[in-house]
């Protein structure tokens, strides 16, 4: 009897004492890493009791965990909420208010999960042009590269047959921007990714000066690429945004403010360079953070 | 006059593809594709020809082909590592040197000659783990000198999580390992000496084997999850749906099928007269199984068993998705940051494991009494 009431009290303790610490985690991916220590560091800072399974596995695998309390918080991308609670369709995803809205309310509602304060940076399908030519024909946006493209800009994109093809990538914003790319102006990889597009625009394979991108790609800085604004929001928004679980942030609820302010600081160009540190330096994801978190002040070192 | 034999004339043409090809690749940064070099252009060509020399000896049959063979071997490794200090000097900030096409068909053809005259020499099962030994050290010391080296970059740069990491890897592997031969084997009994339950068991371990790895891990997550939240102290033993717990029962998952099936074969191919003298002796069926059955089984069962390590520290790789650590974080990150030098630091250590664990196993088998004559 005793043995059996012992087992049970350690069981309550231990149950007990994992409740305490807040348990940090993030997807595998480069920027799993990068902000899964911003996260990880800024806790710690602030002195809440943290344990670390940074870089635990793929997108279902941190969710799932996620929704099981194995863990307690993690960095998701807002346009991932689509596929969450299978509405992709819906136009809410485009505009970024909305779509971290959207992805607050149904996730507090069906698994009391928190979305807190996203970052700027948004790492959507994109396209990026070479600098050099991005500045000779003044191309900021989507809608200058339509009309300088429309207008016989001398263009050539790498990009993989997925994003050539799928209805939601190239031909919806050939549609929105009004151009049209013919088969000599396109390196069509099959499965290919955005390493090698853009390591074919950086080098100019085969003549390509544009490339197919995730908006925060590390590599895009180091190769002279600029990301082309999507202007007319034709793909889903997809800022990273901690989401913790609403039990553990009843218990901190100082992480929000904790948070808060670092994610709005990490603006597109930053968290490019952040990635871009880990991915072509080669510098730890740990040690990125923890220089990141010190010049922006937000940990005193 | 010394030739070359049939093993000697066969890796030539592997070891003269080597220096044919790039020796090494010079990237601007860690993920730029790489600019080819060749070993004459990194160290000139007098020594060129005088490494090539002392790649080719080796080949020519004779007592003298296991310490030449290790020595060049060596000498390949240390002049990477000067090789690419060379290539760094006066490069840009980023820029990471990799051992190319050329020189990893080189060290795989010296590396099969040095391993295919040490098995020719028949040594004893302790001085097989001596030479493994020794290798191990050699190769350490060695790689003291790739300091300039993309991976050794890479393990510099992550050195306690690597360390952390294979042991983890090592006990994943081997402890699934272990609790796939405690279950296994008596599994494999029972499923013999019951006709009945043969089909269902085999057909069930299968099935399992045929589950991807990555779904497998994905099935788990709730039913132990459950486990670690509701059963006292079963989170305390670090069960849960995810970390070590889903990956290790994958791992024993996967082990058992050929354990079973190898232990089932073993003891079905005793011949009948065996079986009928064992029982003409007087033994009753426990003591013919213990004393006759697995004895005779014996070979083949450890054939599967063998097989089972092997393939445990490879799949070990895949836990890293699932949050269980192992060689396999590096492989994962490497991919997703498409940094191959850091995929490779996960994959060359897998390797060379599953290598040692074949040779430490096979060592303790012929030391089993009964078994080296």
């Amino acid at each position: 009897m005793s043995i059996i009431k012992a087992a049970v009290l350690m069981g309550l303790l231990t149950t007990g004492m994992a409740s305490g610490q807040v348990v940090v985690s993030s997807k595998i991916d480069t920027e799993g890493g990068v902000l899964g220590n911003i996260i990880l560091q800024m806790l710690e800072a602030n002195d809440i009791p943290v344990e670390s399974r940074l870089q635990l596995g793929g997108t279902p695998v941190v969710r799932q965990a996620l929704i099981a309390g194995e863990i307690d918080v993690y960095p998701e991308y807002t346009g991932n909420a689509a596929f969450f609670f299978n509405r992709p369709d819906d136009p809410v995803w485009k505009d970024a208010e909305q779509a971290w809205q959207t992805a607050h309310d149904l996730d507090l509602e069906a698994n009391q999960l928190v979305w807190l304060t996203p970052a700027i940076a948004n790492n959507t399908w994109g396209i990026a042009l070479r600098d050099d030519i991005a500045d000779e024909a003044q191309v900021g946006t989507l809608s200058d590269f339509g009309k300088w493209v429309a207008d016989g800009g001398d263009v050539k994109l790498a990009a993989s047959s997925e994003f050539v093809n799928s209805a939601a990538a190239l031909p919806s914003f050939q549609s929105t921007y009004g151009f049209e790319l013919t088969a000599d102006q396109m390196v069509v990889l099959s499965g290919g990714d955005t390493a090698a597009t853009i390591q074919a625009a950086a080098t100019g394979t085969s003549g390509v000066n544009a490339a197919m991108i995730y908006g925060t790609d590390g590599a895009i800085p180091f190769a002279g690429l600029r990301v082309l604004m999507d202007d007319k929001q034709v793909q889903p928004v997809y800022q990273p945004a901690p989401v913790v679980r609403a039990e553990v942030l009843e218990e901190y609820p100082q992480i929000e403010e904790i948070l808060s302010p670092v994610f709005q600081a990490l603006t597109l160009d930053m968290l490019q360079s952040l990635n871009g540190r880990v991915q072509v330096e080669g510098v730890p994801a740990s040690d990125v953070a923890r220089a990141f978190l010190a010049d922006g002040g937000f940990v005193t070192k | 006059m010394r030739y070359p034999d049939r093993l000697g004339s066969v890796l030539a043409v592997p070891l003269t593809a080597a220096f044919l090809l790039p020796f090494a690749g010079l990237k601007p940064n860690r993920i730029a594709s790489a600019q080819a070099e060749w070993l004459h252009d990194m160290v000139g060509w007098p020594f060129a020809v005088a490494i090539a020399i002392i790649a080719a000896a080796p080949l020519l049959k004779g007592k003298a082909r296991l310490p030449l063979s290790a020595f060049a071997l060596a000498t390949w490794m240390v002049v990477m590592g000067y090789g690419a200090s060379g290539l760094l000097e006066g490069a840009a900030e980023y820029a990471r040197v990799s051992p190319g096409a050329g020189f990893w068909l080189g060290l795989v053809s010296l590396a099969l000659l040095l391993t295919d005259t040490l098995a020719r020499a028949n040594p004893r099962p302790l001085a097989r783990v001596g030479c493994l030994l020794a290798a191990f050290l050699i190769g350490i010391m060695t790689l003291r000198l790739w300091g300039d080296v993309s991976i050794m970059q890479e393990y510099v740069a992550r050195k306690s999580a690597f360390w952390a990491e294979a042991r983890r890897h090592v006990g994943l592997a081997t402890g699934s390992f272990a609790a796939a031969v405690a279950i296994g084997i008596p599994m494999g009994v029972l499923v013999q000496r019951v006709a009945k339950l043969r089909a269902p068991v085999m057909n069930t371990l299968t099935a399992i084997q045929t589950i991807p790895s990555i779904a497998l891990f994905g099935l788990l997550i709730l039913p132990l999850g459950w486990i670690g939240a509701n059963v006292p102290g079963a989170r305390n033993m670090g069960i849960g749906g995810i970390g070590m717990a889903p990956a290790f029962v994958a791992l024993f998952l996967y082990a058992l099928l050929p354990i079973v099936t190898n232990t089932v074969a073993g003891l079905h191919g005793i011949p009948a007269s065996v079986a009928e003298a064992a029982r003409g002796m007087g033994l009753n069926p426990r003591q013919r199984l213990l004393r006759v059955d697995i004895p005779l089984a014996l070979p083949v069962i450890l054939t599967g068993a063998r097989i089972v390590l092997v393939q445990n520290v490879g799949l070990a790789t895949v836990g890293a998705l699932i949050g269980a650590g192992g060689f396999g974080t590096f492989v994962f990150q490497g991919l997703g940051q498409t940094a191959s030098d850091l995929v490779l630091l996960g994959a060359l250590p897998t390797v060379a494991l599953a290598f040692a664990a074949q040779v430490i196993f096979d060592a303790i088998i012929d030391c089993l009494p009964g078994r080296r004559t």
